[in-house]
């Protein structure tokens, strides 16, 4: 569905990359994270797999078609929801609809039944610039969908979101996938993307890190453990952490439970986040 | 790119421009009043040549001979009182004669003839007025010059038909509507930049060119409504329409290309009013130059707005036809193929 091939991007002209050799594919129907800090590359490589940007080196292709060399038959049938809000603020949102519409020759365009899918119905008529933030991240959402795309690219789309418009958004990522479209999901959002992608790649300093999917990548970079508050001396809470990969594990819960006074008890697996910062030795900030 | 997607882009054009309050009203009240001005300025040209006179009565033929010629003499009972017309502006320039000065031209004398100019009259013509009582008084004596001289007028004899105010004015009224639009559409495309719509745009089957073509087709429609509004009210089209709209469409199409050249170039909104302040000033100076005549010279051909502005007034004033406007339709049409060339690149390379 998508594939990317040695993708290289340089901004400057001493070849001071913003993406290197960048190789992975997507498959039909599913939900891809793009993890990775501000500056990782993120932006850069979707536009270069959205016909945004053609690339130095390497190639890239979406629905089997080369996006360098046919960008507008990719874009006709992708969807693209922008990091930064680019809306018509002067337009209402059905106008705004109306008008990408044409844009994909569209006939018989009901933009109020997408207006109410993404929870904005009734609101058509109201200008964009009238909207919360959350309603015109939707909007941009209902803008990405209307041609009904087989590749849904959506960059950042629930960043400083209000959790009920954050739900919406994720609502219709997991809607666009039963529908069959493969969702490229952008983010540095680390719960998102284990909530909702099939396998995530990190990226970092315009490399891919890491690929795999989320369950696996804790597998293998994760450590377990069991997290105890004990009782200590005049009262004080303390905590104990006792290794679950290990082979001692069990006589070191036997003894925790013997020798001290456990107030709490909680399993714990090590989070995407903290996957990244091992595997980059940075944060997502 | 179909007429669906073409038709939907102008309307969302025009719908934006119209939202943006300070081009809506500039370009509405704008057109009413230069066509109110227009129509205050004067229709007539005055071409009654006035002399301050303090002397003796000339001879009747004399005096009607002068009028035939536009010139009219204003008699002053004192020297002192023409002196005090002149210092006051009320006539540029006076002559006084001592009133003896037939009798002593007469006994082949050389009478004193006084020429007062006000201040800011130029030396030329101070030279002209000067030559024109020498020959006066040459002709006073009875003589003649021993020359037979043939007035002979190359292109129309606007003698008793001179271009009123107004008319001069019309090509300059012409080129201010369409930098005007200029300005309106290089904020569009401006704004539409800034705030990434013109990315979303290009992340449709939409391509560069198309957009391109509905930016100049929206341009080209907006400047040439409003030109064709002016000429319309103001009887601009009455001689020779349909070059006039040619020359009107092709201008249109110049100050589109070089809106695309300040969008491209432009950050925001005050740096398209700089830019289109600049590109206003510059263009305008064909047309100002009418106005005022003898304020420039060839250089101003290398202008496009001039052959505009040319044509426009040949056509108005002298009733240019197809054959004599070609050449500068030709022009206008070269240079605004450049400028759309020129700002469409500029721009493309922007949007990349």
């Amino acid at each position: 569905m998508i594939k990317a091939q040695n993708l290289f991007y340089s901004y400057s002209k001493t070849n001071q990359y913003q993406v290197n050799d960048v190789s992975f594919e997507v498959k039909d129907g599913e939900i891809f994270g793009f993890l990775g800090p501000n500056g990782a590359g993120k932006s850069t490589i979707v536009k270069m797999l959205t016909g945004q940007l053609k690339p130095k080196q390497g190639s890239a292709s979406v629905l089997g078609l080369d996006v360098a060399r046919k960008p507008k038959q990719v874009q006709a049938q992708v969807g693209i929801c922008f990091e930064i809000t680019n809306l018509y603020e002067d337009l209402s949102a059905a106008a705004n609809l109306n008008l990408f519409a044409r844009l994909f020759n569209i006939k018989d365009f009901d933009a109020e039944a997408l207006l109410e899918r993404v929870g904005l119905g009734g609101r058509g008529r109201d200008l964009v610039s009238s909207y919360s933030k959350g309603m015109k991240q939707r909007l941009m959402v209902a803008r990405a969908l209307l041609n009904r795309p087989q590749v849904l690219f959506l960059d950042e789309p629930t960043d400083g979101l209000d959790p009920v418009s954050s739900d919406a958004i994720r609502r219709i990522i997991l809607e666009e996938r039963q529908r069959g479209a493969t969702v490229f999901l952008t983010t540095h959002d680390m719960l998102e993307a284990d909530k909702l992608c099939d396998r995530v790649a990190f990226i970092n300093q315009g490399q891919i890190a890491a690929i795999d999917t989320p369950h696996a990548l804790k597998q293998k970079y994760g450590r377990r453990s069991l997290k105890a508050q004990v009782a200590g001396p005049e009262g004080r809470l303390e905590l104990r952490e006792i290794p679950l990969d290990d082979g001692n594990s069990a006589a070191a819960v036997t003894e925790l439970f013997t020798q001290e006074k456990v107030i709490t008890l909680h399993s714990e697996e090590a989070t995407l986040e903290d996957i990244f910062i091992q595997i980059t030795g940075r944060g997502l900030a | 790119m179909n007429p669906r997607m073409l038709a939907a882009l102008v309307w969302k054009d025009i719908i934006l421009f119209f939202k943006n309050r300070f081009f809506a009203f500039i370009s509405i009240i704008g057109l009413v009043a230069y066509i109110a001005i227009y129509f205050t300025m004067p229709n007539t040209v005055d071409e009654t040549l006035e002399l301050a006179w303090f002397g003796p009565q000339l001879p009747g033929m004399v005096v009607s001979e002068l009028q035939e010629d536009g010139l009219e003499l204003r008699n002053y009972p004192s020297e002192e009182a023409l002196q005090e017309a002149v210092l006051s502006g009320e006539d540029p320039v006076g002559v006084a004669m001592p009133q003896d000065f037939l009798e002593q031209l007469s006994r082949g004398d050389k009478p004193p003839v006084r020429i007062y100019f006000k201040t800011d009259v130029p030396d030329e013509y101070r030279a002209a007025y000067t030559l024109f009582l020498e020959e006066l008084g040459f002709e006073l004596t009875g003589n003649t010059l021993n020359i037979e001289s043939e007035e002979v007028v190359l292109g129309p004899d606007m003698a008793g038909h001179q271009v009123p105010p107004r008319q001069r004015m019309l090509p300059l009224i012409t080129v201010f509507i369409l930098m005007i639009e200029t300005w309106g559409l290089a904020a569009l495309i401006s704004a539409e930049i800034e705030a990434g719509t013109l990315r979303a745009l290009l992340t449709t089957p939409l391509t560069i060119p198309g957009l391109f073509a509905s930016k100049g087709f929206t341009g080209v429609f907006m400047a040439f409504t409003q030109v064709v509004v002016l000429l319309l009210i103001t009887g601009g089209l009455r001689t020779e329409p349909l070059l006039v709209l040619t020359a009107l469409l092709l201008g249109a199409f110049l100050v589109t290309g070089i809106s695309f050249l300040i969008a491209s170039v432009a950050g925001d909104m005050m740096s398209v009013m700089a830019w289109g302040m600049l590109a206003l000033i510059v263009l305008a100076i064909p047309a100002f130059n009418l106005l005022l005549p003898g304020l420039t010279t060839d250089w101003i051909k290398i202008l496009p707005s001039y052959y505009l502005v040319d044509i426009v007034y040949r056509v108005l004033n002298f009733g240019a036809g197809w054959s004599q406007a070609s050449s500068g339709l030709l022009t206008l049409l070269a240079f605004g193929l450049v400028f759309f060339v020129l700002g469409a690149y500029a721009l493309r390379r922007k949007l990349q």
